[in-house]
């Protein structure tokens, strides 16, 4: 028994490394990021910004994936549909309620937590493929129920959304502005990856891994697995539609296309190529499939044919993503003190 | 009593007849998928495409002069052979780690996206309609119901009749259904268990190839017509059990009637969602679906 202390300041030894490592892939990221942001800022460019903006948003959606996927091991086909109603929500309270974007993010929040408990309450029970297919089913049902009721646009969705400016109180932002939108939605995402990424530390966060490690035996030890999945569930719902709430703010309208199953895949292809179980991973697997289609689709209408075989690639060769060639390498540089710890 | 006659001569029958010919065709379909799945526990995200793929060289095929009849054989023979590649270039490459169910979902998923786009870059985005091989229109039963139609419907059934046969009435089946039920059993008892799989593999595409090829004259062949049907394929295998054969006849026919005859009521557009409701309802009170597993009937 006496070694149960040594090995539990071992473990948290290991812990610290790993998530110091973690946090500074992340912390690259925002660097990278702002540079990118004087670059296009003193070329006065839109359209690059615009793009950023919603690799940003879409990274939104890729770390809700990778919290149900990298962390609890639940492959989530159908993620888009919280997307998309974060959207649609963020979306109708604009047009037709308030042009608030507070009003816009706290009501999408609340319905989103609903919706996510009712899916969740629908789709957890499922193991395995199972889950797979139930959340591929449900989006789709709710993908044609939108695409077919007229009363949210039907087929073309809905358009002409206001722009806004954000109130901060002491000062305000623009959503027209393409800098100040961006530097907005990045400081959103790095919010939510900054909650994700202490969700993960605490006991939940071990639970959740524990869950993906072989759920069988965590009845054993006394919890419920049920549980903590629905609430991973909800979280990874809430997160998706929060990231879709600002989507109608940078373009100005929504399509059913936000729920389709495009969408939902795209999502997991960002994960792995970003690398799942990282979180930090998804905001790199976002810009680089957002970055790629565009870059490609400038010379070709067939991008999809090297995306698709980049993602098997990526499956089969490097199936731990950008992450798991970037995260050794950076865990190694903080746990010599790189961290200045 | 002549009011019934009438609306089933001409609301009831016709949708039913319609929805029947569908139905053999998904069947076709889930077979495949659901053989695929009950043996090798991998859901073909690609199987859709593999539809369309085998629509496309019909298509190839016929505009070369190649008899339509000769396709029905020669286009399956084909697609064994891309799916027989597939299994050993794809799917045996992670088989053995301990995410298959995940990696091989996702590894076929990313083989659709490149099918898709691959069909588009090479045939252009536009839907063909070939012309149906057997013209004119026959009543049965008071309905009328076009010829190619009937051809579908029996020539459907003969298939999955043939499939039942061969997994169920001949060694080579017993070897399938031994593999499923047993994967190590079965290799200690002379069952070349790899080969079993990559042919299994092979035989689900082919049927798929060969849905594709009879369904083009109805249906028309569009890079996303794999897409399309393949959600339909999806709730069938599901409703009817992962990996049952019986069950996925069953489903086939009853979903395909459902989405038929609920079209009259409420609009066609939601008698999709409707099935995709009842495959969510099902994988929430019976995942298991109606009939077991490959091993069990």
């Amino acid at each position: 028994m006496a070694e149960v202390p040594h090995l539990r300041s071992a473990v948290q030894a290991q812990e610290r490394i790993h998530f110091g490592g973690q946090n500074l892939f992340a912390g690259l990221f925002v660097a990278l990021a702002l540079a990118f942001a004087v670059l296009a800022g003193a070329s006065g460019d839109t359209f690059f910004f615009r793009l950023a903006t919603e690799a940003l948003i879409l990274a939104g959606l890729a770390m809700a994936v990778d919290v149900l996927l990298g962390y609890t091991g639940l492959l989530s086909l159908g993620h888009a549909l919280f997307f998309g109603f974060g959207a649609y929500v963020s979306a109708l309270v604009l047009k037709n309620v308030a042009p608030s974007f507070w009003a816009a993010v706290g009501i999408t929040l609340l319905a989103a937590t609903l919706l996510g408990f009712v899916a969740g309450f629908v789709s957890i029970r499922a193991r395995g493929v199972y889950f797979a297919l139930i959340t591929f089913g449900l989006a789709q049902v709710v993908f044609k129920a939108v695409f077919n009721t007229r009363e949210v646009g039907g087929s073309d969705g809905i358009i002409g959304i206001p722009p806004i400016r954000v109130e901060f109180g002491l000062f305000s932002v623009d959503t027209q502005s393409p800098a100040g939108f961006f530097l907005l939605t990045l400081t959103a995402a790095m919010l939510l990856y900054a909650v994700l990424a202490y969700l993960m530390r605490t006991p939940f966060g071990r639970m959740l891994v524990a869950i993906r490690t072989n759920e069988s035996r965590v009845p054993f030890l006394g919890f419920s697995p049920w549980r903590a999945k629905l609430i991973a569930f909800v979280v990874a719902a809430d997160v998706a539609a929060l990231a879709g709430s600002l989507y109608p703010m940078l373009r100005g309208f929504v399509s059913p296309e936000l729920f389709a199953f495009q969408a939902s895949g795209n999502a997991v292809i960002m994960v792995i190529l970003g690398g799942s179980g990282t979180l930090a991973g998804a905001l790199y697997g976002a810009s680089i499939l957002t970055a790629l289609k565009s870059v490609i689709g400038t010379w070709s209408e067939h991008h999809l044919v090297i995306i698709g075989g980049l993602f098997m690639l990526s499956v089969i060769f490097l199936p731990k993503g950008l992450a798991g060639y970037a995260l050794p390498r950076l865990e190694r540089w903080f746990a010599r003190g790189g961290g200045g710890q | 009593m002549t009011e019934l006659i009438e609306s089933f001569q001409f609301v009831y029958g016709p949708q039913m007849a319609n929805g029947l010919a569908i139905g053999v065709a998904v069947v076709l379909m889930a077979l495949g998928l659901t053989i695929i799945f009950g043996l090798l526990d991998v859901i073909n995200m690609a199987h859709g495409e593999f539809y369309a793929l085998g629509a496309y060289l019909g298509l190839t095929l016929v505009a070369k002069g190649v008899s339509f009849w000769v396709c029905l054989a020669l286009v399956p023979l084909i697609m064994a052979a891309i799916g027989y590649a597939t299994e050993r270039a794809l799917i045996q490459r992670v088989f053995h780690s301990g995410d298959r169910h995940t990696l091989t979902l996702l590894l076929t998923f990313g083989l659709a996206i490149i099918a898709e786009d691959a069909f588009r870059l090479v045939y252009g985005p536009n839907p063909y309609k070939p012309d149906a091989p057997i013209s004119g229109a026959s009543e049965l039963l008071g309905v009328m119901l076009p010829n190619y139609r009937l051809f579908l419907i029996v020539a459907g059934a003969a298939i999955i009749l043939a499939v039942w046969l061969v997994v169920y009435r001949t060694s080579l089946g017993a070897m399938v259904r031994a593999s499923a039920f047993d994967r190590n059993m079965a290799s200690s008892l002379g069952v070349p268990v790899d080969k079993v799989y990559a042919g299994t593999f092979a035989f689900g595409v082919a049927l798929a190839g060969l849905s594709g090829v009879l369904l083009a004259p109805i249906y028309s062949v569009f890079p996303t017509m794999g897409k399309d049907f393949i959600l339909l394929a999806f709730s069938v295998v599901i409703v009817g059990g992962m990996g049952s054969i019986k069950g996925a006849v069953i489903a086939g026919l009853v979903l395909t009637q459902i989405q038929s005859i609920s079209s009259l009521f409420i609009s066609p557009v939601w008698s999709e969602p409707l099935v995709f409701g009842i495959m969510v309802l099902f994988l929430m009170v019976r995942p298991q679906g109606l009939a077991g597993r490959l091993g069990n009937g």
